[in-house]
């Protein structure tokens, strides 16, 4: 099983090396190939892995070479620092080098034995969203980036770094020394960091250090959580055993700078923007960071340590924190008009509502967490997917412009309509997330925390309003046309744009027929991981019990196909012998105005960024006090 | 049983029983401006008008989407009559109302779309009341099925005042009542995301409107608990109060629909909640 796990973090590296040399068609082959072997060997140890995590040691030598690799990241922060005269990004790394020799300085005194590895259920669950969709990711970028105006070299440079991207989160996923932790958390951002900066002008450079700074204070706060932790009396800086302590050793801050490092990593206010800027690289790589890799890493992490700040002082921050996330986030997707802008928007909204759930920390509560990271993912890498093909085929960019595509590409038209509506109806997984997060929110009101659960409730049904009232748009303006097409011309276009988002959406229809199956056999054993006991799911024919409070799967699946079946057949009905018309317009020219400018909160913004530096404050001196 | 077959007779003829409320609402409006007013079976009138004059559409999506959007908000109420989760009934009225904006969204016309961007707003609006309103259910009776709402032998309005009147903020919003019908505003938009719909096809969304009357005032009832007179009861004197209100005000614009409706009406519910747990 080892085995299995290292070759998920050794083969994408292996075949990053090679891809930087190989001829073009060579390296497309090895793409395709490695994304195959990579989602078998992810398949092949979800099921084969016990309930039981198993972590193996390593060598000694391992240790030093992670910790030569740490000195020479933040080597090279420093040469970017000095070559873009960023200040900012060399007084962190000079900041993360002085914390780093703390961390050696405090580690020399009491060597430690434990296993840097660490592979649960969570890990395996986190393996297969990785490696599945990156991989599709990946050959989907082969021939995105062909047609990219770069040298060949720069070309395989980018397929290398994706590949390589791969192998880190997959290493990120199953560490559980903190100070590996901390390395492949740069790593990510390293990666990202190149990524943004491909397209090498102004705006992709700035935007590339500012994605670049901000995740190293992350960094700095998962150095800070490594120092105190040793220092104090829990001395060690394994995740788990920092878990198992935290309720005899009552010392919070640790985890308060781990969550810290999470929701900078999720993009929460006032860090949204480095997600923001990551959109003006090649779409892939939004893909990439949006749906599987690096923001999920936030989720993730809240995850491993949800048993520890449950119930705490701490998860209440965090859950405000977040709800307030979630509202700005979507307050301010609603006065954009660029496509790829508002797909951001709604990922930092939705990963607010992960946190808020992981935050929350209850069986019931990790299982929604779990099923949003999981269809977030799928659908998100549909729908960016999509607009690298709007990009490509089209040449579109702007939402205005949608309302053309309805005509001329009725697949792409498809498949948008259809990601969108996976991230917000039922019976879609991402809805059941939301459903189980406001019935279980409603639950702790009653039970305990009403002031901080209502608030948390309040901001999820105005953010979840105000997303879909957005997505209706996108839905309307792609369905909109004057008189009858009888014949819709099919788009042409090359098969990996089409053959990807195909199996993407198949994976969504998959995971809504087989709800319960799924849930019973993936989520619901993840979440027992996590938790640690599984008391209040279960299945009860084709109705899926959460404590009290019952999913009636089909009937409601039956119910609630209604609309996306009638999206989708309404462009096939066609009414005989009825006679067609115009549209009364009134002389007015016709022109639709996508975006509600009403809406634009952007003057609002400096308070937005204050009142969330306020809670990320609040977040750490919170973690000074006693539990 | 015999509760079954009530409810299901109930729903069969929710149009027809939303078609009478909105002939007795024109009556009632008529007198209280000292007019005639027309006959009771008025809407009835009409509806056979529609179905004689020529048909004709835009495109057959925009019609089949309109239908639908019937179909849909007929289901919700079947499943809020029938005891079904409060949380599900609430949004598939959501979706009714979404099928309505992306039909108005599917024509080129700037009125239709006008209408639509405040057919959303509207739902905007009133959205997150209903869904504190059902979460103060769940609260009071322990599950968000609406039979046991219909079963609490104790008016859940005893222990819900504030979100009732939450409740009675937002009606107006849901049917489309002044001050708070900015969504079809005619003198505005010209008929707002209803315009490009024509004989036949209309029918469909001025049935769904009766439906719509059937909706609401249902949500009224669930108020009284299992005392099925009181809730008609307290229906009746509800609908006296919207059309009071609607024949007294003036339309607000949608600014002051949303924050009164988010402002007021939503705090008001949540702090019901906050009390239901001290």
């Amino acid at each position: 099983m080892s085995s299995l796990v290292l070759s998920l973090i050794a083969v994408p590296w292996i075949v990053a090396a090679v891809l930087l040399f190989a001829p073009k068609m060579l390296g497309r082959g090895l793409v395709v190939l490695t994304a195959l072997a990579l989602s078998v060997i992810s398949v092949v140890i979800f099921v084969q892995g016990g309930s039981q995590p198993f972590s193996f040691s390593v060598p000694h030598q391992v240790h030093q070479i992670m910790l030569a690799a740490d000195v020479l990241m933040l080597l090279y922060f420093v040469g970017v620092a000095f070559k873009y005269r960023s200040w900012l990004v060399g007084i962190l790394a000079g900041l993360q080098m002085g914390m780093l020799a703390g961390v050696i300085n405090a580690v020399g005194e009491k060597a430690s034995e434990a296993s840097p590895f660490l592979v649960d259920r969570l890990s395996m669950f986190m393996f297969l969203l990785v490696n599945v969709v990156s991989g599709l990711i990946a050959i989907y970028a082969t021939k995105y980036i062909e047609e990219e105006d770069v040298r060949e070299q720069r070309k395989r440079n980018f397929l290398a770094i994706l590949m390589w991207f791969v192998g880190v989160m997959n290493f990120l996923v199953s560490v559980d020394n903190l100070e590996w932790f901390f390395l492949l958390f740069e790593g990510t951002t390293l990666a990202s960091f190149w990524l943004i900066r491909f397209r090498g002008d102004d705006l992709s450079v700035r935007n590339a250090l500012r994605a670049l700074w901000m995740n190293q204070l992350g960094g700095v706060a998962i150095l800070g959580a490594i120092l105190f932790a040793l220092n104090s009396n829990y001395g060690t800086m394994q995740i788990s055993e920092l878990v198992k302590q935290a309720g005899s050793v009552g010392f919070m801050l640790p985890f308060a700078l781990i969550a810290v490092a999470a929701l900078i990593k999720g993009a929460q206010m006032p860090f949204s923007s480095w997600l923001l800027g990551a959109m003006v690289a090649p779409t892939p790589v939004s893909a990439l960071l949006h749906s599987s890799t690096m923001v999920k890493i936030a989720p993730y992490t809240l995850l491993r340590i949800a048993p520890a700040i449950a119930g705490t002082k701490l998860s209440y921050v965090i859950i405000l924190l977040c709800a307030f996330g979630f509202v700005v986030a979507a307050l301010g997707s609603l006065a954009r008009t660029n496509f790829k802008e508002i797909l951001a928007h709604s990922t930092i909204a939705l990963l607010a509502l992960m946190c808020l759930l992981a935050a929350v920390g209850t069986e019931t509560a990790i299982m929604a967490a779990l099923f949003l990271v999981l269809f977030h993912g799928v659908s998100k890498c549909l729908l960016f997917l999509e607009a690298g093909v709007l990009e490509r085929v089209f040449h579109f960019k702007h939402t205005t412009q949608l309302q053309k595509l309805g005509d001329v590409g009725p697949k792409t038209s498809f498949f948008i309509a259809f990601g969108f509506i996976s991230l917000m109806l039922p019976p879609f997984g991402a809805f059941v997330g939301k459903w189980l997060g406001v019935e279980l929110l409603a639950k702790n009101a009653q039970i305990g925390t009403p002031v901080v659960s209502l608030l948390a409730i309040v901001a999820i049904l105005l953010g979840s309003a105000m997303l879909t009232f957005l997505y209706f748009k996108v839905i309307g303006a792609l369905i909109s046309r004057s008189g009858e097409h009888e014949k819709p011309v099919s788009e042409k276009m090359a098969p990996c744009f089409f053959g990807v988002p195909l199996i993407l959406a198949l994976l969504l229809v998959g995971g809504m027929v087989g709800l319960v199956p799924l849930t019973n056999n993936y989520i619901a054993p993840v979440a027992a991981a996590v938790h640690g006991t599984l008391k209040e799911f279960s299945v009860d024919g084709f109705a899926m019990m959460f404590g009290s409070s019952q999913l009636a799967v089909w009937p409601m699946m039956g119910a609630m196909l209604l609309f996306p079946l009638v999206a989708f057949l309404s462009q096939f009905v066609r009414f005989r012998g009825v006679d067609r018309v115009k549209e009364y317009n009134c002389t007015e020219r016709y022109e639709q105005d996508f975006a509600s400018y009403y809406f634009s909160f952007d003057k609002l913004n400096p308070w937005f960024i204050l009142v969330g530096t306020l809670f990320f404050v609040a977040l750490v001196l919170v973690g000074r006090l006693p539990l | 049983m015999n509760n079954l077959i009530a409810a299901i007779v109930f729903i069969a003829l929710a149009p027809v029983l939303g078609g009478l409320v909105y002939g007795v609402e024109r009556k009632v409006r008529a007198r209280m401006q000292n007019r005639m007013g027309p006959s009771i079976l008025q809407p009835f009138f009409d509806f056979m008008k529609l179905l004689d004059k020529r048909p004709m559409m835009v495109h057959s999506t925009h019609a089949f989407l309109g239908i639908m959007h019937f179909v849909a908000i007929w289901f919700a109420l079947a499943v809020l009559v029938l005891g079904g989760d409060m949380l599900v009934v609430i949004f598939l009225h959501l979706l009714a109302t979404a099928l309505l904006v992306v039909a108005g969204y599917s024509v080129r016309s700037v009125f239709s779309h006008l209408g639509s961007t405040r057919q959303a707003l509207s739902a905007l609006a009133y959205e997150p009341v209903l869904l504190a309103i059902a979460i103060g259910f769940f609260m009071v009776t322990g599950s968000f099925n609406t039979s046991a709402v219909m079963n609490s032998a104790q008016p859940l309005i005893v222990k819900l005042p504030l979100a009732f009147v939450a409740l009675l903020m937002i009606l107006p919003i849901k049917l489309k009542k002044s001050p708070f019908d900015v969504a079809d505003a005619h003198q505005e938009v010209v008929g707002g995301a209803e315009i490009e719909f024509s004989g036949v096809f209309f029918e469909a969304l001025y049935t769904a409107r009766w439906v719509e009357y059937m909706f609401g005032y249902s949500l009224v009832a669930l108020f009284a608990g299992a005392n099925i007179w009181l809730g008609i009861g307290m229906a009746t004197v509800v609908f006296f109060v919207v059309n009071a209100v609607d024949n007294s005000t003036a339309r607000l614009n949608y600014k002051d629909m949303l924050k009164i409706s988010l402002g007021i009406a939503l705090p008001l519910a949540l702090l019901n909640l906050v009390f239901l747990v001290l």
